[in-house]
């Protein structure tokens, strides 16, 4: 790679990005409140770019985002009540098991090609069955939450005071399931997935075999949802069945969809500037109309369904472009004016 | 010459429901031939691609492709195997590059190392150079088909299926895309079985023609006999078509 590539405008960007994004809690000062904010916002961007796997690639409409997520908490919550064993451990058996389950139900789903909205349905009843199983399953979930110790060290049981060390490992997760997502777009794989997204049988004469690429794209989806679930666990400090939050699961197939489906950074972009906005949005007008800040959500929603169907990364990839001719150009001027003197 | 027929069905019978779609057809493909495939609308043409290239399960009957028995086999093996095919509407991977969609057939044989070169190769051949980074959706149908082609060719298949590849080209197009045909079958030594309304094309391309009606295959033989061949004409024009011609 030269030196040019590295410093095109897309790249540049990026650093930005990044380099902002670890700035800011050292920056700002900032307060215990907005560092959960921006955690919980990295962790819906975590989430929106997992799913663009599943949901942007493949495109399996898949509604069952917190039902692994869950599943991730549960077990690293209970390895860590029960035995005593690091969320830094539960956290990867959490994804495993996720991963596990995601298995279980894509083999027969994926086989018998379900599709679109009965693919969403299905998924999306998984969330619902999680949930009342885990109300029911008392020595691990029940309706009461179960709390999980802090213990001699805050690095073993991963239970911080401060929310900075999950924004930061929240930071760290996000750029690798970034890496995952572009290895992946740029893969068989992922060439495979994006054809399936639009025409199956199209693609299985071409010698995809459809079934275990979408198995592949489900497992990398389910154990990155998985793991994040046992950060999640730590982070709040307690397991409960709550966790399986159907709206939750939507609200990350929205910011997949909203994002720009299989452009690797459009669902992560789309989380950060939703879940922030709607975060703010809650704060200024959740005290006088509770439930405006859904609404107002609901609106920009609709505004980029009409008008932005593919999501808004195609438009940030027309900016980028349009930036790209316009650095190429200026260094052109630049070499014609030195040809010329 | 007992050389085994590349590909060879027998008695395949497709239903959907009462409609009996395919009724116990038999045909073979021999090597290095280009096969044509015809009959009226409905006469279950594409069901029997469908039913070769392993999208539909038939009832009854066996396939058999470069001497195994491939009947039921999921369409990703078969294409392992070396059989690829192009589908009547073209089936464009709308929102991905000509160059991506080509790709995505290229991995069949290749991997992340060598599979650029034989983009790069298919693309050339099929003449998509000029529109390689273009997204499908913004292409007309005389490159849809050239694309359709071109992604099963990255396959690197013995037998191609095409599925009226070209319905809806113009007489320039369609010349362009039967030389291509036919260089493939000598230069690549790729059979082909085309299905086909454009009479210009399969009188052009095809040695052998096989005529299918309501499912069942009535005629077979060189597109001189089938021009000729009674059932064949009361297929498409009817039976008086037939008395008015023997009178």
């Amino acid at each position: 790679m030269n030196v040019k590539n590295l410093f095109n405008p897309r790249n540049i960007l990026i650093l930005i990005g990044v380099g902002i994004a670890l700035a800011i809690p050292l920056i700002f000062n900032a307060s215990q409140y907005v560092m959960l904010l921006m955690t919980t916002v990295l962790l819906y961007a975590i989430l929106a770019s997992a799913w663009n796997i599943i949901g942007g690639m493949a495109g399996q409409l898949d509604l069952a985002a917190a039902a692994y997520l869950g599943l991730g908490a549960f077990t690293t919550g209970t390895l860590l009540i029960r035995w005593n064993i690091t969320p830094w451990v539960g956290m990867f058996l959490g994804g495993l098991v996720a991963t596990a389950l995601a298995m279980l139900i894509g083999f027969p789903l994926f086989g018998f090609k379900v599709k679109e909205l009965w693919y969403a349905l299905s998924s999306s009843a998984l969330v619902v069955v999680l949930q009342s199983l885990f109300m029911m399953w008392n020595e691990v979930g029940g309706p009461t939450e179960k709390y999980l110790p802090i213990g001699t060290s805050p690095w073993y049981s991963l239970r911080f005071n401060d929310y900075m060390p999950y924004y930061y490992l929240m930071l760290i997760i996000l750029v690798v399931v970034l890496l995952v997502n572009r290895w992946i777009r740029y893969s068989k794989l992922g060439y495979s997935l994006l054809a399936l997204g639009e025409d199956e049988d199209a693609v299985e004469v071409l010698g995809v075999n459809s079934q275990s690429s979408k198995l592949k794209a489900l497992a990398i989806y389910a154990f990155i949802c998985g793991v994040v679930g046992g950060i999640f666990a730590s982070i709040y400090g307690y397991v409960h069945p709550a966790f399986f939050d159907t709206s939750m699961s939507m609200e990350i197939a929205i910011l997949g969809i909203v994002g720009g489906m299989g452009f690797i950074y459009g669902p992560a972009l789309a989380a950060i500037v939703m879940v922030s906005f709607r975060e703010v949005l809650r704060a200024s007008l959740g005290s006088q109309l509770a439930g405006l800040y859904l609404a107002v959500y609901a609106i920009i929603l609709i505004v980029v369904a009409l008008y932005q169907p593919r999501g808004i990364a195609p438009l940030v990839e027309r900016g980028i472009k349009k930036a790209q001719t316009y650095f190429v150009e200026l260094t052109r001027g630049r070499r014609a004016d030195i040809k010329s003197h | 010459m007992d050389v085994e027929p590349i590909l060879k069905v027998t008695n395949l019978t497709k239903k959907f429901g009462n409609l009996v779609a395919v009724n116990r057809a038999s045909l073979e493909v021999n090597r290095g031939e280009i096969v044509g495939l015809i009959g009226p609308n409905g006469a279950g043409k594409t069901t029997l691609f469908n039913a070769i290239s392993g999208l539909y399960r038939p009832e009854e009957g066996t396939v058999f492709f470069k001497g195994m028995n491939v009947t039921n086999w999921l369409p990703h093996k078969i294409c392992k195997l070396g059989m690829s095919r192009t589908f009547q509407v073209t089936r464009a991977f709308t929102h991905m590059t000509v160059e991506d969609t080509v790709r995505v057939g290229a991995y069949n044989r290749f991997n992340e190392k060598n599979v650029q070169d034989k983009v790069d190769q298919v693309i050339k051949v099929c003449d998509l150079v000029d529109i390689r980074k273009r997204v499908c959706e913004d292409l007309g149908l005389a490159s849809l088909r050239k694309v359709e082609l071109a992604r099963a060719l990255a396959t690197e298949p013995e037998m191609l299926l095409l599925d009226e590849a070209g319905a809806g080209l113009n007489a320039t197009e369609l010349a362009v895309f039967m030389d291509l045909i036919k260089k493939l079958n000598q230069e690549s030594q790729i059979t082909f079985c085309v299905v086909e309304h454009v009479m210009q094309m399969v009188m052009g391309l095809c040695q052998r023609i096989v005529v299918l009606d309501s499912g069942e295959i009535i005629a077979a033989g060189t597109p001189n006999e089938i021009s000729n061949n009674a059932r064949v004409i009361e297929a498409y024009l009817g039976k008086r078509a037939v008395h008015a011609r023997n009178q």
